[in-house]
């Protein structure tokens, strides 16, 4: 990561964690963070906002931050939105598995950590690669639309991809992460459900599963078997 | 594991040249033949395809030059292996020798090991076989019983190796045997390199439910070989095996054994496909995509020295899963027969019979998640 993209980062996290409304994130200047230098914006890339709402989505679900930071492009179609929301999904995956991972490391059950049970190691396995296989999405989603200039139609093999691919780990993560949690994690009072309600409403909007499966689908369709495989390698490597 | 981070995959040289290349090349030189022979490939043995294959430049590529390897960067090679998987190139006589052994000799192997076996692996020629399951070592590698015993002649080997695919087509097997007397666990385990022409070495098959020939059972009665035979150092065979490992968890045969399969269904489907189908290969090619882009990431952190041993059994679980799952998924969705006649069927038919042995093979899929636990924290 380059050094004005740590330096984004933390303030970010400086701004995000803990906050509850969006006015302290409209004041650091987020909405003008896609935004072209010489109209006045920061000049950031999509795998810099990538990056902030990947934070965004761990530390503040509940508050519009992708939608302020596309306010910046002015009116904008479905698939910006949903290439935002698979970085806030991504994060709020992130968090759900960190949550679920300090848990079961405090939580004794029959005297032992809940973690040294194989049955919840194997569990944990499980969303982790979900986890990862969401991360690897997103990242490569935004470095497409950096490499397109953020050219909504050149990536929208990417775009569907990536949030297909995030909608269908909703299931799987929030599903485990609740599971290891317990009774607990099912209370208000506790910071799971603050990841996984938004996580469940996200898999739905700006195209759910069945949405990108067809518009993918019949893109790929189009390719031939053949010319998937071809699609695929010109895309990345 | 906090967060996986991609990273570049950025081969020297013409990635497009070499893709354009090699595609070109197999449009003239892959067998046609079954369409079948084509699933799960790099199962499928062609000592007349490697050979050619080999001629061409495309085997031992990361090899050095000296010992008749193609000098090529770890990422070149992960460019070929992809291109020759996607196609469904019989790639399997060479497989073993190409993607584990010949860079094992080459890391761990003395001058005269390398100089013996690099330059036939190179030529796609010399296959090799991985001596590592035993009767009652499986999953649990270091309950290996096999015994080498250090003598003035060499050593003698006695015991015996189960699961070892395509032995009976392999001139070399490289397997671990418990060197040290009354050693227990991964200790005292050593790496020795065998010829299979060996005196004393019976190779017995063992026919899979799909009515194939892969697996073996080889029995060690008391087999000499020389003292050369011993590759890197006496009872580090652990440590080396766990690196081998590391070679052949998150390569993209992890997840492409079933590609011949998502290529006849989208074929099938036509360019107007029903929305059943539409949606089933939109679902296919979200995880395909996916998959290529962790499967890319962890090759480049391997070939930059790095040792990514949970994202590889990440790049494994997760492929293994697709693989196996994609069959059932299009039988759930097709309408199709046992017995067609259609690529399709056939395809499905054995693919459906093939899969359960994806999330087997390399390490079973609880021991990969148990791998992965570990990573997370939490054994």
């Amino acid at each position: 990561m380059s050094a004005a993209r740590e330096m984004l980062c933390d303030t970010a996290r400086a701004v995000l964690s803990g906050a509850t409304d969006i006015a302290p994130v409209e004041e650091a200047g987020f909405a003008l963070l896609l935004v072209p230098e010489d109209e006045g914006g920061f000049g950031g890339d999509w795998s810099d906002a990538h990056a902030v709402l990947h934070i965004a989505g761990m530390a503040a679900p509940d508050l519009p931050v992708a939608d302020l930071m596309l306010s910046g492009l002015g009116e904008v179609s479905l698939p910006y939105r949903a290439a935002a929301t698979v970085s806030l999904m991504a994060g709020a995956m992130g968090q759900a598995l960190s949550l679920s991972i300090d848990h079961v490391n405090t939580r004794q059950q029959f005297g032992r950590p809940l973690g040294k049970f194989q049955a919840v190691q194997q569990s944990l396995a499980v969303m982790a690669c979900e986890v990862a296989a969401v991360e690897a999405a997103a990242a490569a989603m935004a470095a497409r639309l950096d490499a397109t200039g953020f050219d909504i139609d050149a990536a929208s093999f990417e775009i569907a991809a990536a949030k297909l691919r995030a909608n269908r780990a909703v299931g799987v993560v929030t599903a485990i992460a609740h599971q290891v949690h317990g009774a607990i994690g099912f209370t208000r009072e506790y910071d799971l459900q603050r990841v996984t309600i938004p996580l469940m409403r996200w898999r739905g909007e700006h195209g759910n599963d069945a949405y990108w499966a067809q518009v993918l689908g019949r893109q790929v369709a189009g390719l031939g078997g053949r010319g998937l495989w071809e699609s695929l390698t010109a895309r990345t490597g | 594991m906090q967060g996986f981070a991609l990273y570049p995959f950025d081969p020297p040289g013409d990635v497009a040249a070499l893709r354009a290349d090699l595609r070109g090349w197999l449009a003239a030189n892959q067998p046609r033949g079954d369409v079948v022979k084509r699933a799960n490939c790099w199962a499928s043995f062609d000592a007349d395809f490697s050979r050619a294959l080999g001629a061409a430049g495309y085997v031992g590529m990361t090899l050095p030059a000296r010992y008749g390897g193609g000098d090529r960067h770890p990422l070149e090679r992960y460019v070929v292996i992809e291109e020759l998987l996607a196609a469904g190139a019989p790639v399997g006589a060479h497989w073993i020798a190409d993607r584990q052994t010949g860079p094992l000799i080459l890391r761990y192997g003395s001058e005269a090991q390398r100089q013996r076996y690099l330059p036939g692996i190179a030529k796609g020629e010399l296959y090799a076989c991985i001596g590592l399951s035993e009767p009652g070592a499986g999953s649990d590698l270091a309950a290996v019983r096999t015994t080498a015993r250090e003598t003035s002649e060499g050593w003698r080997i006695n015991g015996q190796k189960i699961w070892t695919t395509g032995a009976h087509l392999s001139h070399v097997i490289l397997a671990l045997v418990r060197t040290e007397e009354g050693s227990e666990r991964n200790a005292g385990l050593s790496q020795l390199l065998v010829d299979l022409d060996t005196p004393g070495i019976t190779i017995r098959p063992i026919i899979d439910m799909a009515g194939h020939h892969d697996f073996n059972e080889i029995f060690f009665d008391d087999v000499l070989v020389p003292h050369g035979a011993l590759v890197g150092e006496r009872g580090q065979g652990w440590k080396q095996v766990t690196a081998e490992l590391g070679l052949e968890r998150s390569g993209p045969e992890r997840y492409l054994s079933s590609h011949a399969l998502f290529v006849a269904l989208i074929d099938a489907a036509g360019a107007d496909p029903e929305p059943a189908v539409a949606g089933l290969i939109g679902e296919l090619t979200a995880e395909i995509w996916t998959l290529r882009q962790l499967s890319m990431s962890t090759a480049a952190k391997l070939a930059a020295g790095e040792d990514p041993m949970v994202e590889a059994s990440v790049v494994k679980e997760l492929g293994n899963a697709f693989e196996q799952d994609m069959p059932r998924r299009v039988q759930a969705i097709v309408t199709s027969g046992w017995d067609d006649a259609s690529d399709l069927a056939k395809l499905l038919r054995a693919l459906l019979i093939a899969s359960p042995s994806f999330s087997l093979r390399g390490g079973t899929r609880e021991v990969i998640r148990g791998i992965i636990a570990r990573g997370l924290g939490l054994r």
